[in-house]
């Protein structure tokens, strides 16, 4: 990565690797490295559970040569693939009138489409399950259902693209206000058609943040757990993901099989990460302007109408329907009762806490989470900081060590927990403890902080830092009086969202947690599976008014900092 | 939460549980247990496949000292390879001699079952192959063998006694658009929401459950028999709190543990507690054959997932 600039002499430390700098090389590689490691070590060597060197490979042909597995592959690779295409079929237009035009209710629709930072994807899964199959809340407002559509390849599908395509909405309705108009108005006024100046113009300029973004659907969509678990068996949908997963927590277990099909899982994620990598990398905005400004966008005049129903349809089926199915059983005594008057209760939210079971799952939860925040913002800022400030050598092993879980497939990282702190030699061990969950978010989401924090220190120029060491300050003394005030909106907002994704996590959750340790997304797994389904989505609306709270007051919080003079 | 971070030695008082079934019958029996004798209970619930995966992962390096398992024949399985520790309880002398062993005692017995949303508007199905009649053309749903113990036990049992007959009907369930759903609730939560009509082999403390808190569901026992399926609890050889781990399956077969173990809706493995649902006696059993090997086991959920396209 490229440092802001590179031309400036170099302000904080000698290109040589400092004792701190290790030490942060060396918990990341704890973090990262060596799970990742260990499903590598697992896949190549079978034995290496029982300490043996054994038949290194075996496992890759038996594995590779399962009638099962090239199906897998495929399925995997189909389904990543159409959820992608779907997404920027519904990203694209919703995000360029977004973008370009004056959409009425336009922050309504934005913060609509946040909803995956809200409500997770399992819990939307299980919320559509209950809104669209027969007899479902749908049929009994309309008196039709979908559950034929919902429980198929291509139901699979449209669940998980209304949980992925506002990536590709953010983004190209922010490139495309950045990019603005003003540019196909020249074009136009050189005589070039509405049609010809966009295709020729608009068009291209966007196209990298179209790509980039489509590519991290399709990573969102090959990773993704909930989603195909709890819809994909009756869909007969079946991808690497959920097999991992069923290798390794159903009788009988498959631990080398899994950890080849984690490799494959894996290979495919970084894959489609590198190509996204270097689509944002070759893409710049540098127009003959130079600094894009705020256009004025468009006003829509009579095409207000069908946009504003385009907006509000997808909203209501990505977020306003699974919200309102779980709500709905939330509040409903019995499922067979339907929705009345009569069947109305706060039954199940009295169970969260008489039985202490839920109460429970929520308090560690949100322990859990906190801890993650705390961890990922310090060692993000840190990363961060070495990484965009120094010119220590060994920054490059850095960055790609921050970066890697982001491609990482949160079912992998925890294979490789397993497989990492299962074993006999370690003197101690986080596994079997909630320690492990800890290490297990921290690394999945340590990219975020690290993300944010250095786009907020690139912003921040040199000069400062080095006048304050020129004044005599401390490198301690810059880091907390200059880089930390000036970095704390964007970290603390990063650390928010750490916050509200790791305190529902489900793979990794259902994976690692030891014994006598419930989190909310077992919690739920486990009423839908075992329990009441009522209790679970008490539970669910629990947790997304914790999140969005969360979410909210960050986002308050940060613009009241940024604003501040 | 606990703070410690893998130091054995702070663990020494402390049972670690492994059971299948509800949470709340795990968390119920642990409480009254910590209640009694101040022993902390760290519990581990899940369904028996993900149980018995959990244990099979860490036979390097075990955490359980007891396990409570939703099949029978689970159990036979760990005690032929050698892994659990002989203990009669005292309280064991109130188990009926076919629902104990030297090594492992039930907890308590569920019985496999027909759930019917009685507002389906189906005719009412009284034996097994109803669900394979035209009426019920996409309306079955059945829990998955391979997660669910008592499931596992159903389809054993179902081979064991109809041989050939048993692959037949399966083959027109699957016809017939039965479907196979994980573990049991998420085989139930169709049929309450009416999506679909009847769980073929639900375990019944769970459909029952739902009749208590008003769902309008009928538990059916087939009029051709169906199979019971004990849950056998046992100590693991491997167990570094074997003390503990014996009061604790003293304390669930005592009084006081069987009457939480009923009010969950399981029959009580004694027979001097009584409870408000069909016990023992009152249900017509298919003969449960002996033992199946685990190659049989194997061979019949093979058979099964190869039926029912998955895995």
């Amino acid at each position: 990565m490229k440092n802001s600039n590179a031309g400036a002499p170099a302000v904080c430390a000698r290109p040589a690797i400092s004792a701190p700098l290790l030490m942060l090389l060396a918990t990341l590689g704890l973090l990262v490295a060596l799970p990742i490691g260990f499903v590598a070590l697992q896949a190549v060597f079978p034995a290496i559970n029982t300490g043996s060197f054994a038949r290194p490979f075996s496992s890759f042909g038996t594995a590779l040569g399962d009638e099962r597995t090239l199906p897998l592959l495929f399925n995997t690779l189909r389904f990543g693939l159409v959820v992608a295409i779907a997404s920027v079929l519904v990203g694209v237009p919703l995000g360029a009138l977004r973008g370009l035009f004056r959409v009425p209710l336009a922050r309504l629709w934005d913060l609509l489409f946040l909803a995956p930072f809200l409500i997770p994807p399992y819990l939307a899964a299980l919320g559509w399950m209950l809104f669209l199959q027969p007899h479902g809340y749908l049929e009994g407002m309309v008196g039709f259902h979908l559950g034929r559509f919902l429980f198929s390849f291509n139901g699979v599908v449209a669940a998980m693209t209304l949980n992925v395509f506002p990536v590709v909405y953010f983004s190209v309705s922010r490139a495309l206000a950045a990019v603005g108009l003003r540019l196909t108005d020249v074009a136009r006024i050189f005589g070039a058609g509405p049609w010809r100046s966009v295709l020729r113009i608009t068009l291209p300029l966007v196209l990298p943040a179209i790509a980039a973004s489509a590519l991290l659907t399709f990573i969102m969509a090959i990773e993704e757990f909930g989603i195909p678990a709890a819809l994909g068996q009756r869909a007969g949908v079946e991808l690497l993901v959920t097999s991992i997963e069923q290798r390794f927590s159903d009788w009988p277990i498959d631990l080398s099989g899994a950890s080849v099909l984690s490799l494959l899982l894996a290979l495919l994620a970084l894959a489609a990460f590198f190509l996204q990598h270097r689509l944002l990398a070759s893409r710049n905005f540098e127009t003959h302007s130079g600094k894009p400004v705020a256009a004025t966008p468009r006003e829509l005049g009579p095409w207000r109408w069908p946009v504003l129903l385009a907006f509000a349809a997808i909203a209501a089926a990505a977020t306003i329907a699974p919200l309102f199915a779980i709500a709905a059983t939330a509040f409903t005594r019995t499922l067979s009762g339907g929705l009345n008057a009569g069947n109305l209760t706060l039954g199940h939210f009295s169970a969260l806490w008489n039985e202490g079971e839920g109460a429970g799952a929520l308090a560690t939860s949100l322990g859990l989470a906190t801890l993650t925040a705390l961890i990922t913002g310090t060692l993000g800022l840190l990363s961060a900081w070495a990484i965009v400030k120094t010119r220590m050598r060994g920054r490059a092993l850095l960055d790609a060590l921050t970066l890697m879980p982001h491609a990482l497939p949160g079912v992998v990282v925890g294979v490789g927990l397993i497989l990492t702190w299962n074993q006999s030699f370690w003197p101690v061990t986080p596994y079997n403890t909630w320690g492990i969950l800890l290490l297990a978010y921290s690394c999945l989401l340590l990219p975020y902080p690290v993300r944010y924090a250095s786009a907020a220190l690139r912003q921040i120029g040199d000069n400062l830092e080095a006048a304050a060491r020129v004044h005599g300050a401390s490198m301690h003394q810059v880091m907390r009086r200059i880089i930390l005030p000036l970095t704390a909106p964007a970290l603390v907002s990063s650390m928010l969202i750490v916050f509200a994704i790791a305190s529902r996590e489900l793979v990794n959750s259902l994976l690692l947690a030891p014994s006598g340790v419930q989190t909310v997304s077992i919690y739920i797994w486990q009423q839908f599976e075992q329990g009441s389904i009522g209790d679970g989505m008490a539970m669910g609306v629990v947790t997304v008014l914790v999140s969005g709270g969360m979410l909210g007051a960050g986002a308050y919080w940060s613009r009241r900092f940024s604003a501040a003079p | 939460m606990s703070l410690s971070f893998g130091f054995a030695a702070e663990h020494a008082n402390a049972l670690t549980v492994y059971t299948a079934g509800p949470g709340s019958l795990g968390k119920k029996l642990a409480q009254g247990f910590e209640k009694k004798t101040g022993i902390k209970v760290d519990l581990f619930q899940a369904t028996t496949g993900k149980v018995m995966a959990r244990l099979e992962a860490e036979a390097d390096n075990p955490h359980a000292d007891v396990l409570i398992s939703a099949s029978w024949d689970t159990a036979r399985d760990l005690d032929k390879r050698g892994w659990l520790l002989n203990y009669e309880s005292p309280n064991a002398a109130h188990v009926p001699a076919m629902l104990k062993t030297p090594a492992y005692v039930a907890q308590g017995v569920s019985a496999l079952c027909i759930v019917w949303n009685m507002r389906s508007g189906l005719p009412e199905p009284r034996d097994w192959s109803d669900l394979a009649q035209p009426a019920y053309r996409n309306q079955v749903t059945m829990p998955d063998p391979a997660l669910s113990g008592a499931t596992l036990d159903l389809l054993l049992g179902l081979q064991a006694r109809l041989g050939k007959q048993a692959d037949a009907l399966f083959e027109n369930l699957h016809r017939n658009g039965m479907v196979v759903l994980g573990p049991n609730a998420q085989a139930l939560n169709p049929v309450l929401q009416g999506a679909k009509s009847a769980v073929f082999g639900a375990v019944d403390y769970v459909a029952y459950g739902a009749v208590v808190s008003g769902e309008s569901i009928k538990v059916i026992f087939p009029s051709g028999g169906t199979v019971v399926a004990p849950r056998p609890m046992m100590i693991l050889k491997t167990s570094r709190a074997q003390n503990e781990a014996r009061a604790f399956v003293d304390y669930v077969l005592s009084p006081q543990g069987q009457k939480i173990v009923a009010d969950a809706w399981l029959i009580p493995a004694r027979d001097d507690v009584g409870s408000d649902r069909p016990l023992l006696k009152d249900l017509k059993l298919l003969p449960q054959e002996g033992a199946a090997t685990p190659v049989q086991h194997e061979q019949t959920l093979q058979r099964f997932s190869k039926l029912f396209g998955q895995r």
